[in-house]
Formats: C-alpha cells, sequence, structure tokens
C-alpha cells in the first residue's frame, strides 16, 4: 500500500495547527504541553512521509530522535506543573507572568 | 679612591633611611639613634677622608667624576649615573653632613617624645641623601632628580605634623612652588641638551662658550636656571612658602630651611657660572633679585612676633646676600658665606628650638624674656649666632659678608648697588636679631613668670648648640681680608678667573669694614634702645609709622596678591567649570547616554508581558511573515 506523501503532509499541517490553536488559546499548562506534544508529532509525521518518498531511513531516525527530546520535555515540564500546582494551586498560565519586563 | 668614599658618602644615609622606613612598627630610640644618628656621622667621616685626600692633591688635581652605569642612552646622548668629586661639591659635602650630623644628634633629644620617632628620622636621612646626591650629581639629570627629592623630603617634613591643617597648608604651598623651580631647572636642561647635545656637566660647560657672549641662548638657561635657583632658596617673588615651613619642626627647619636645601640655588648658580659668566645681564638679574630679597626680608624680620618666623625672614635675607653675590660672579664669596651661614643660621634655630622645646611648644616672643638665667646654652648659642649673624668683627658673619660687600663693591654701577642694599639690610639685620635676643633673653619675665621653670636640655641637644656656637664663631677665619683667602683657594678650579669674576680689593675691604661695622653697631645700639636698655619704650612707640609696619607686618602682602592673582581666579574659575561646563559636557555626555539606554530598554521591556501565550503568538507570527519573506524572494529569483 503506497499511502501519497500529500496525505502525510495533510495531516501534519492538521496537527500542527490543532497544536497551534490549543497553544494559543488554552491556558491550562498541561493542556499545553499536549499542544506543543501535537505539534511535535507533525513534524514527526512529515519526517517518515519523506522519509518513505525519497526511501531513506535518516527521516525515522530523526522522528525517533524528537520523540525522545519530546519525552524529556514532557519530563521538565510535567516537573513544573507540578511544582507550580504545588505553589500557586491554580493552573492558568496566563497567572504565571512573574517573569514581565 | 676619593669617588668610592664618595659613593659610600651619598649611600649610606639612603641605606639607613630605607632601613627605617621599613621597619615594621616602631623600633626602640636606641636603635633610631643608632642608625639615623649613625649614618651621617659615617658620611660626615667619609667626607672629611674625602677632602683630606683632595687636600694632598695639587689644585689642577682635584677634581674625579665616577660613574656607577649608563642610565639612559638615546639617540647619541648617553645620561650616566655619574658623580662629580671636586672642591665645590666636597665643600657641600661637608656642611651637609657637618651640620646634619650635629642637627640629627639634636634631634634625638628635641623628638624624643614625638610617636613618630622613626618616620622622623627616615625623612632626615632621606633629605640628607638627597641633598648629597644634589650635590655631587655628575650631570643635570641626576641634578635634577635630587632636586626634586629634597623638595619631597622638604614636604615630608614641613608637614611632619600632618594633624594641624596649617602645617599640611605650608607643605603643600613649599612643594607647589619648588616645582614652579622644578620646571625651570628641567626648562634649562631640556635647553642645554638642545643646544649642546649633552647633559653632562663637563662637556655643558666646556661648550657653553660656544653659544656666544650674552646671545639669548645663554640668557635663556641662566634665567631658566634661576628660577629652579630662586623657587628652592626662596627669593622674591617665590619666597612665601619659606616662613610658612617653620610649622616643621624646629631641627627641620635648622637642616632644611637654614643651612642646606634653601642654598641649593646658590650652589647651583655657582655650579653653572660656566653660563652665567656668559651673560652680565642673567648675572645682573640675579644680583638684583637677590638685593631685593634681602632688603625685603630684612624688613619683613623686624615685625615677626613668632621667634622662628623671624629667624625664617631672616633665611630669606641672609640668602639674599648669598644669590646677590654669586649673581655679581662674586662665587667664592657667595659659598664663604653659604658656610658661613650654615653654621650661624644653625646655631640660631637650634638655639631657638632649646627655648621652644624649654617653654613647651611657645614660639611667641611676647611670651618670653629673661631668658638668660635659665637657659645658658641656647643663650650662648643665640648670642653667638646673633653676633655673627649681625657682622660684629671676628664672627664668622663679619667676614663672610664682608666679603661679598667687598666684592659687590668692585661690580660696576650694579655692584654698587647691591653694596648700598647690603648694607642697609646689615643694618637692619643687627637690628632685627638684636630685637630677638633681647626680649627673649633680656628684659623681664613675661606677666605671671614661667609655669613651670624652664629646663634646660641636656646634652643631646646642648652639644650641637654649643659647637654650632662655637663654629659661628671660628668659621670665618677661614677667609680673611687682605689676603688669607683659603676658601676662594679652595674653589679656584671650580670657579676660575676670569674678567666676570669678582674678588675683594684692599680698597673695598677698608670701606665694606668700616662702613659695615658702623652700621652693625648701629644696629645693635639701636635694638638696644629700643628693646633692651627699657622694655616698655617699644610699647610707648607702637603708634610711630603703624601703616608702613603693617605692610611689612604683612610680609609685603606677597601671599594676598598672590590670592588675588592666581588663588581667586583659580577659583572662580573652578566655580564655573563646575556648575557651568561640567553639568553640560562631560556629565552631559554621560547622563545622556544613560537616558537614551533607559528609554530604548523601556520601549523593549513592554514586549516582555510575561504571558506565554502570547509569546506563542508572536513567534507564530513572526515565523509566518518569515515564511512569506523567504518564499516571496524565492519566487522573485527563480
Amino acid at each position: 500500500m503506497n499511502v501519497p506523501i500529500e496525505a502525510y503532509l495533510m495531516l501534519s499541517l492538521a496537527l500542527l495547527a490543532l497544536g497551534l490553536v490549543g497553544v494559543m488559546r488554552r491556558r491550562n499548562p498541561l493542556m499545553l504541553l499536549l499542544s506543543v506534544e501535537l505539534m511535535l508529532n507533525a513534524g514527526n509525521v512529515s519526517l517518515i512521509g519523506f522519509s518513505r518518498l525519497w526511501d531513506d531511513p535518516s527521516g525515522q531516525v530523526f522522528a525517533l530522535v524528537v520523540m525522545v527530546v519530546a519525552a524529556a520535555e514532557v519530563v521538565i515540564g510535567l516537573g513544573l506543573v507540578v511544582a507550580i500546582f504545588r505553589s500557586r494551586t491554580r493552573l492558568d498560565v496566563d497567572e504565571m507572568s512573574s517573569m514581565r519586563g | 679612591m676619593a669617588t668610592a668614599l664618595a659613593w659610600i658618602v651619598l649611600v649610606v644615609p639612603l641605606i639607613s633611611g630605607i632601613v627605617l622606613a621599613g621597619w615594621p612598627g616602631e623600633p626602640p630610640h636606641a636603635v633610631t639613634r643608632l642608625l639615623g644618628i649613625g649614618s651621617i656621622l659615617i658620611s660626615f667621616a667619609l667626607s672629611v677622608a674625602v677632602f683630606i685626600g683632595l687636600l694632598g692633591n695639587a689644585a689642577d688635581d682635584r677634581s674625579f667624576t665616577s660613574s656607577a652605569f649608563e642610565w639612559i642612552s638615546i639617540a647619541g646622548t648617553d645620561v650616566d649615573l655619574s658623580i662629580l668629586v671636586d672642591p665645590l661639591s666636597v665643600m657641600m659635602m661637608l656642611i651637609i653632613t657637618g651640620v646634619g650630623f650635629l642637627i640629627h644628634l639634636y634631634s634625638a633629644e628635641y623628638m624624643e617624645h614625638d610617636r613618630d620617632y622613626r618616620r622622623f628620622f627616615a625623612s632626615m636621612n632621606l633629605f640628607v641623601f638627597s641633598m648629597l646626591l644634589l650635590v655631587l650629581a655628575g650631570n643635570f639629570f641626576f641634578l635634577i632628580v635630587g632636586w626634586a627629592f629634597v623638595g619631597l623630603a622638604s614636604y615630608l617634613l614641613i608637614g611632619f605634623w600632618y594633624e594641624r591643617p596649617t602645617a599640611v597648608a605650608a607643605a603643600k604651598k613649599a612643594f607647589v612652588i619648588n616645582v614652579i623651580g622644578d620646571v625651570g631647572l628641567v626648562l634649562a636642561a631640556f635647553l642645554i641638551l638642545r643646544e649642546l647635545g649633552t647633559l653632562d656637566y663637563g662637556e655643558a660647560f666646556a661648550g657653553a662658550s660656544g653659544l656666544g657672549a650674552n646671545s639669548g641662548t645663554v640668557l635663556a638657561i641662566c634665567l631658566l636656571l634661576f628660577v629652579g635657583a630662586a623657587a628652592k632658596s626662596a627669593q622674591v617673588p617665590l619666597h612665601t612658602w619659606l616662613p610658612d615651613a617653620m610649622e616643621g619642626p624646629t631641627p627641620v627647619s635648622a637642616l632644611i630651611h637654614a643651612a642646606t636645601m634653601v642654598t641649593a640655588g646658590v650652589y647651583l648658580i655657582v655650579r653653572c657660572h660656566a653660563f652665567f659668566d656668559l651673560s652680565w645681564l642673567a648675572g645682573d638679574i640675579v644680583a638684583v633679585v637677590g638685593a631685593i630679597t634681602l632688603l625685603m626680608a630684612a624688613t619683613v624680620a623686624l615685625q615677626q612676633v613668632d621667634i622662628k618666623r623671624v629667624l625664617a625672614w631672616s633665611t630669606v635675607s641672609q640668602v639674599g646676600y648669598m644669590i646677590m653675590a654669586v649673581g655679581l660672579g662674586a662665587y667664592a664669596s657667595g659659598m664663604f658665606m653659604l658656610m658661613a651661614h650654615a653654621f650661624y643660621k644653625a646655631a640660631l634655630f637650634l638655639a631657638a628650638g632649646v627655648v621652644i622645646h624649654a617653654l613647651h611648644d611657645e614660639q611667641s616672643l611676647d611670651r618670653m624674656g629673661g631668658l638668660r638665667k635659665y637657659l645658658r646654652v641656647a643663650y650662648f648659642g643665640m648670642g653667638a649666632g646673633c653676633l655673627a649673624i649681625a657682622g660684629v668683627p671676628g664672627f664668622a658673619g663679619f667676614f663672610a659678608k664682608d666679603d661679598v660687600l667687598a666684592s659687590a663693591l668692585n661690580g660696576g654701577a650694579i655692584g654698587v648697588f647691591c653694596w648700598v642694599v647690603g648694607i642697609l639690610g646689615a643694618f637692619l639685620t643687627a637690628l632685627y636679631m638684636f630685637r630677638l635676643l633681647f626680649r627673649a633673653f633680656f628684659g623681664p619675665e613675661p606677666a605671671g613668670g614661667y609655669q613651670p621653670a624652664p629646663h634646660p636640655s641636656r646634652w643631646w641637644m646642648s652639644v650641637p648648640v654649643v659647637v654650632l656656637g662655637i663654629l659661628s664663631i671660628v668659621g670665618g677665619w677661614l677667609q680673611l681680608p687682605f689676603g688669607w683667602t683659603e676658601i676662594s683657594d679652595w674653589l679656584l678650579p671650580v670657579t676660575g678667573e676670569g674678567p666676570a669674576i669678582l674678588e675683594p680689593t684692599h680698597a673695598t675691604e677698608v670701606v665694606t669694614i668700616i662702613v659695615s661695622v658702623v652700621m652693625a653697631l648701629g644696629g645693635i645700639g639701636l635694638a638696644w634702645w629700643l628693646f633692651g636698655a627699657d622694655p616698655e619704650r617699644r610699647i610707648r612707640l607702637a603708634a610711630i609709622a603703624r601703616g608702613p609696619r603693617a605692610v611689612m607686618d604683612d610680609a609685603w602682602r606677597f601671599d594676598e596678591a598672590y590670592d588675588d592673582v592666581f588663588v581667586e581666579p583659580g577659583r572662580e574659575m573652578a566655580d564655573v567649570m563646575l556648575t557651568r561646563v561640567e553639568p553640560a559636557g562631560p556629565q552631559g555626555i554621560i547622563t545622556g547616554t544613560v537616558a537614551f539606554v533607559r528609554g530604548a530598554a523601556r520601549l523593549v521591556r513592554s514586549s516582555q508581558s510575561g504571558m506565554v501565550r502570547a509569546y506563542a503568538f508572536w513567534m507564530v507570527l513572526g515565523i509566518a511573515l518569515a515564511g512569506i519573506v523567504a518564499a516571496l524572494i524565492a519566487a522573485g529569483g527563480s
């Protein structure tokens, strides 16, 4: 079965758009992390699509690397969220603005 | 041999000064005395050895140079760290180390109760080293080094009691005026270097005649040298620092501001006489300045109430005699007077120090009287010094002053003018010195007597006073009128002979002796009538000539004039700079830069809202824009 590259790209674009809107719209940091994860996976879909198109495995290797990085990022992100939750109770990124200039 | 010893003479005070200066904490007084006084004694003994060594040589074989190493070698000019041992420098060495040793000995007791005993002796040793370097230097470079070092030592010692604001101000004043002189001396050295291509004494003096007699260059060199000499030797108009320098301890006044450093200008002119011989105008300017100084300072000394200030103005006046003599070309007479003055002025200062010490730092003549009953030693020193400085026959000052004046009488119209001024000065000298003697040692005790009674000095202080008192008597016998001319003969290899060099003749000696003896005795008589015979008379006569005496009391208002001409405009200019120029200029540039950076930062800061979602939006927008631009460029490029 040969999926055309356009399908990969459409899926990737859809995921990316979902992630972007999520990052910009949602105020819960957990949802933000999920949205970022969506965007990363949009990138992964594209990478794998092109890997198949060019019959080159390095795109898949990249996808694996991205997953590892994403996992690490989630670990740190969740750690931060838990720490913030402990001190503030309310999880709202708009209120986490103490770094305002 | 002579030069090797001279090197040791030079470095011993330096080493002891450094050791004392670097000593951790305050050493026991015995150690300080051993180092501080012993080093000068060694220097003196070796100076005598050098002197005896030179005496053994023929008169034209008494000049040696010795070079330690090459200091600078630039563009064909070599400056060596070299010393010149010749009759002139040996004479100065003997005076510096001899009088210096006596004054160091005296200081051991005088400064005993001061908490900075070590610092005092370290500074004094530094001074002796600097002064020796000044007179021993074999070229203008090290002359200037020594010249500046004595200025520094003088500054340190005038400001020795640094808790007193007046002492600090006096030290600063002395330093600033001395720097004016340093600048003159340095410019003179540059001019010599440019014209003659050398800073070495021998080469420079040998080449001096090549510049042409009475040429502008020679005149400029002479006048620049004289600026240096006038500042160091406190000649009008650069004399105002010396009376203020009396803020220093009395031994300092005796050593630096009477016997040695202030005569450095006289030494300088004698050393550089090869230039002064070539320009009659320069010599006459020097002589006239000296004459004006000696008369002006003598009138001021008449009015002083502070015992040390009387002596300070007297020093200015006496150095005026020396400068006048060397300006006219009577070099040997000037040096003779320098030596005699070192003896009797040191005796006077040290005797005054005994008085001040005995009266617990009382310096006002109004609080003295009848001291001869209490302080026999000081009375002897002061009496011998007064008789010597006034020019009573038989004493050192008589022979020295008459040598100067008898030489001056041979010096043409300017010489006669200087002779008249000098004779007037001799009268005033006798008057003001015996005023001091009569007011301090004769007459009634001050109201209420002395509480407690003045205590006589111990041997540390008594011995130097007595020795210098005796030297004030016998020190003049080296050069007697009518043919006994040890000093002139000794200095002959340095001064040379020629039409520019004055010496007394029999006729002028006879005239001078008669007139000056009459003047000296007249001055003493007047002083006795005014201050000695009847102590109330000066109070009854206080109303006479109040105006002129007020001017004299204010030292002819030189300080006020300098305040008006230099200090006040300077202060006002600084004020304008501070209130107008500085806020708009340098400060304005800085505040402007800061304000710009701050404004820009405020602008950038407003974008940092702290809203993560807004950042995400801006980021997406930015990437989108960048993508559009990249796409457009790619489309345009293809």
